[in-house]
């Protein structure tokens, strides 16, 4: 399915004024806080009547203001996680995950059942949500949202009131979402973390305007979309083995990656993220170095910030690298494109949020 | 001095110096009169006049008398009392709160029956009168028949009639004649009884019969100085109630004027 | 100890206390739909003439009770402007019935109802009710479901609320209704009528008796309600 998205909305200071489309899979919505995610999602959810716009999503058009067409939200087929979960606090679990079936009465029985053992929330069923942690809250949001048999799923920063490690709980089912369960999602975040892992596509927001839209690989490494201090790249690796010592052993297209152990076996294909900032660059092969993983590629290209510093972006088999350093570094290595350059991360410099599982082939296509 | 005569004496200093705040006329005496409600019209019209004669002022403080009686028992600062009733008079007296040798019984009422309307034809209160008949379906407006005074006339008048019986579950009790006489003017009730000067002063409605005199007791509406009364023009007030002036617009309103 | 209580209060001071009972009860219960929707109204809506609304519900809170119940008689009276149609259309006479000491009732009871619905209201975030939405519920299937059960303990103490001020009600429906044992003569009124006469302050104060332990018995089982519906809402 296409997301085809024309909106514009003034309210007060605030100026939205987008026009885009995005191919299926999961779009991240990406930005800081008053760029105009949540604005925008919330028109597509219909909780917000936009004064100017249309959005279709494959084919069905939610709202036209040329042709005065306005689906109200009960009417959209969504389902909609929120920030703060906002289950309904006088029912329980059970009930909370099936209210929406109560609007679409086709849905199979099985699917129920399906839902649950895919959140790993069965044993939460009898409870009241004030009994559960933040994590089981969003676990159980995602379900009821899955359960209203959505055409589509919205998600506005399920993880942003979540603490790291609750963080990483809910991440992986937002990652079957995508791998297994084949409904759209769009996905509001300003983390390029849940960037790197999730997204098919980016949509890079500031201040009410699309700055940068395309696969993450490409807006997590575009200064333009993300400011120099939160460039990333984005590596798919393969695991090969893991190691006694706590490490794992990953290849990406021109070497060895060894990080801090990943939970999935061996095989599995991941994307990492990897800062900008946490990688240091040599002309020469460096010797005697704690850093475990050096990397071998060609300077593709160099943007030169308003500050001190460049983003130098390196060619690695079929990887974009990203090296943040300042220009006197550049100047004093002579580094231009072309020239062949070493990259060394430290394995601790990638935090277990850095590491995903990847998108499948069916549905990044 | 008795403890409740020191908060009395409070009391009464606290109202004069509200009263100051209001402008104040040059020597002028003020004189604060509780009156049973049923005066309203003609009294505020005796105490206008009393105050272009003489620079005084009589400020009116109207309620019903069991109320206005119960103030006074609880040290109200009121300089003269006029009560509807004979009893709550007997009241006040008995608790002491009256200054010996200034009561005497000012005005008598009479009590009358009421229909709604200008053009109804009089009829004649007396055994025969059905007056369950003359209602159907509907009210007869009066006063509390337990409570307030002119209830209390009312009941005891067809009672003595031999009426009473039949009309009983028929009746629609007021708090106060004034309410009863508004049932009438609205049309809610078709009948009421009433004073005779409460009908004069309603338009919507029309005297059809007045009581006979042997039915109830005399209504008396006895005056008297308050044992605590500080004003200088109290007394002349009292005595002015009974003034010619007085005489001519107690008669206006159809009170009969006694002594 | 029953039979002692029940000879304990006469049977006109019985029958002023089971009449005050009904007239509450109804009042109370008619009246409950309608104060959910204006303070729904009030909470959530805008709307031309709101703030007229507001304070035409407040109105009974401000008027003397005598002026509200004068006003009744006015409107609803048999010969009134909405009164006169009542009778004609539907064969429905307030006045001097216990109907209209309920409707007096009511209409007194009417703000402190709503204030504490509204309160309730307010209290709900808006955003549950848009998340129920956006899982294809309907507004109204909304309000039944999301809203009506959050705002329980509210409804319960706005009801009880009015009931107690129904009990306690006097100026506006003796003005309405006038005072006819059996009929429309309340608690209030009979204590009204025992305390006009020298003497009879002793029956006054066994019904006050009677009047208090009713409003202290609603407050505590408000109390009692709110706090176990509060619970069972707030999940635990």
């Amino acid at each position: 399915m296409t997301l085809e998205v024309t909106l514009a909305h003034r309210q007060g200071d605030f100026d939205l004024d987008v026009q885009f489309q995005t191919p299926p899979g999961v779009t991240v919505f990406f930005g800081p806080s008053g760029s105009g995610k949540t604005t925008l999602v919330n028109a597509i959810a219909g909780l917000l009547r936009p004064q100017r716009g249309r959005v279709v999503a494959d084919g069905w058009v939610l709202v036209d203001t040329g042709a005065k067409h306005f689906l109200p939200p009960h009417r959209r087929r969504l389902g909609y996680v929120f920030q703060e979960g906002r289950l309904f606090p006088h029912l329980s679990v059970r009930q909370n995950l099936a209210y929406g079936r109560w609007f679409n009465p086709g849905q199979s029985p099985g699917e129920f059942d399906r839902v649950v053992e895919l959140l790993g929330i069965g044993h939460l069923l009898a409870r009241r949500p004030g009994a559960l942690s933040g994590g089981e809250k969003q676990r159980v949001a995602i379900g009821r949202a899955l359960l209203a048999a959505p055409k589509l799923i919205l998600a506005d920063e399920p993880l942003a009131a979540l603490d790291e490690a609750r963080k990483e709980e809910i991440l992986p089912y937002f990652e079957r979402l995508r791998d297994e369960v084949a409904v759209p999602i769009v996905y509001v975040s300003h983390s390029s973390f849940e960037v790197a892992r999730l997204a098919t596509t980016v949509v890079a927001l500031r201040h009410g305007r699309v700055v940068a839209l395309g696969p993450p690989e490409q807006v997590l490494g575009d200064v333009a979309a993300v400011g120099p201090r939160g460039a990333a790249s984005v590596l798919s690796v393969r695991v090969v083995a893991h190691h006694a010592d706590g490490l794992s052993e990953l290849t990406c297209g021109a070497g060895t990656l060894w990080l801090p152990r990943v939970p999935e076996p061996p095989g599995t294909t991941l994307r990492v993220r990897i800062a900008a900032q946490e990688v240091i660059l040599s002309r020469a092969r460096p010797q005697g170095l704690s850093a475990l993983n050096i990397l071998v590629g060609t300077v593709e290209d160099i943007q030169k910030g308003r500050g001190p510093g460049a983003l130098v972006a390196l060619r690695i088999g079929r990887d974009r690298l990203l090296a943040r350093v300042t220009g006197r570094s550049i100047r004093a290595m002579g580094l231009e494109p072309g020239q062949t350059c070493h990259a060394i991360v430290k394995s601790v410099a990638v935090a277990p949020e850095d590491v995903g599982t990847t998108t499948s082939p069916a549905h990044a296509g | 001095m008795s403890a409740s005569c020191a908060i009395r004496r409070l009391v009464a200093l606290a109202a004069a110096l509200a009263l100051l705040a209001l402008p104040l006329r040059a020597s002028a005496a003020d004189v604060l009169v509780f009156a049973a409600a049923s005066l309203t019209d003609a009294l505020d019209r005796v105490a206008t006049a009393w105050s272009e004669e003489t620079a005084n002022r009589a400020i009116l403080s109207f309620a019903g008398s069991s109320a206005l009686a119960r103030q006074i028992q609880q040290g109200a600062p009121a300089d003269i009392f006029i009560s509807a009733s004979v009893e709550w008079m007997d009241a006040v007296e008995a608790s002491g709160d009256i200054r010996a040798g200034t009561r005497r019984d000012l005005l008598a009422n009479t009590l009358v029956l009421i229909a709604h309307g200008r053009d109804v034809s009089p009829v004649t209160i007396d055994e025969t009168l059905d007056l369950a008949g003359m209602l159907g379906d509907e009210r007869l407006a009066m006063a509390l028949v337990e409570a307030v005074p002119a209830g209390i006339y009312g009941k005891a008048a067809l009672t003595a009639l031999g009426l009473w019986d039949d009309v009983a579950p028929l009746v629609a009790q007021a708090d106060n004649v004034r309410a009863a006489l508004a049932f009438v003017a609205r049309n809610e009730a078709p009948l009421g009884i009433v004073y005779a000067t409460e009908a004069v002063v309603e338009d919507n409605v029309t005297i059809i019969a007045n009581f006979p005199p042997g039915t109830h007791a005399p209504i008396i509406l006895p005056a008297a100085m308050t044992a605590e009364s500080q004003s200088p023009a109290a007394e002349a007030f009292l005595a002015y109630l009974s003034s010619p002036n007085a005489r001519e617009i107690w008669a206006e309103f159809g009170f009969i004027v006694l002594d | 100890m029953w039979e002692a209580a029940a000879n304990w209060l006469g049977p006109a001071e019985w029958q002023a206390v089971r009449l005050s009972l009904r007239v509450s009860f109804w009042a109370t219960v008619a009246s409950l739909p309608l104060g959910i929707f204006v303070a729904y109204a009030l909470a959530r809506w805008s709307f031309p003439g709101k703030q007229l609304l507001n304070g035409l519900v407040h109105l009974p809170l401000i008027l003397p009770p005598v002026v509200t119940g004068y006003l009744l008689l006015i409107a609803f009276g048999r010969r009134g402007f909405i009164g006169q149609y009542l009778e004609a259309w539907f064969g429905i006479v307030l006045s001097f019935r216990w109907t209209g000491a309920a409707v007096a009732a009511a209409v007194m009871a009417f703000p402190l109802m709503v204030r504490a619905i509204r309160l309730a209201i307010e209290a709900v975030d808006p955003k549950l009710e848009a998340a129920a939405g956006t899982l294809g519920a309907p507004p109204a299937w909304v309000f039944v479901t999301v809203t009506l059960p959050l705002i329980l303990p509210g409804i319960v103490a706005g009801a009880i609320l009015a009931f107690a001020k129904a009990i306690g009600e006097f100026g506006a429906t003796i003005t309405f209704v006038s005072n006819i044992p059996g009929q429309t003569q309340t608690m209030p009124s009979a204590i009204y009528a025992f305390l006009q006469v020298p003497g009879g302050g002793e029956a006054a104060g066994r019904l006050v008796i009677v009047a208090i332990v009713i409003a202290m018995a609603a407050l505590f089982l408000s109390e009692f309600i709110a706090r176990r519906v509060a619970k069972r809402v707030a999940g635990g």
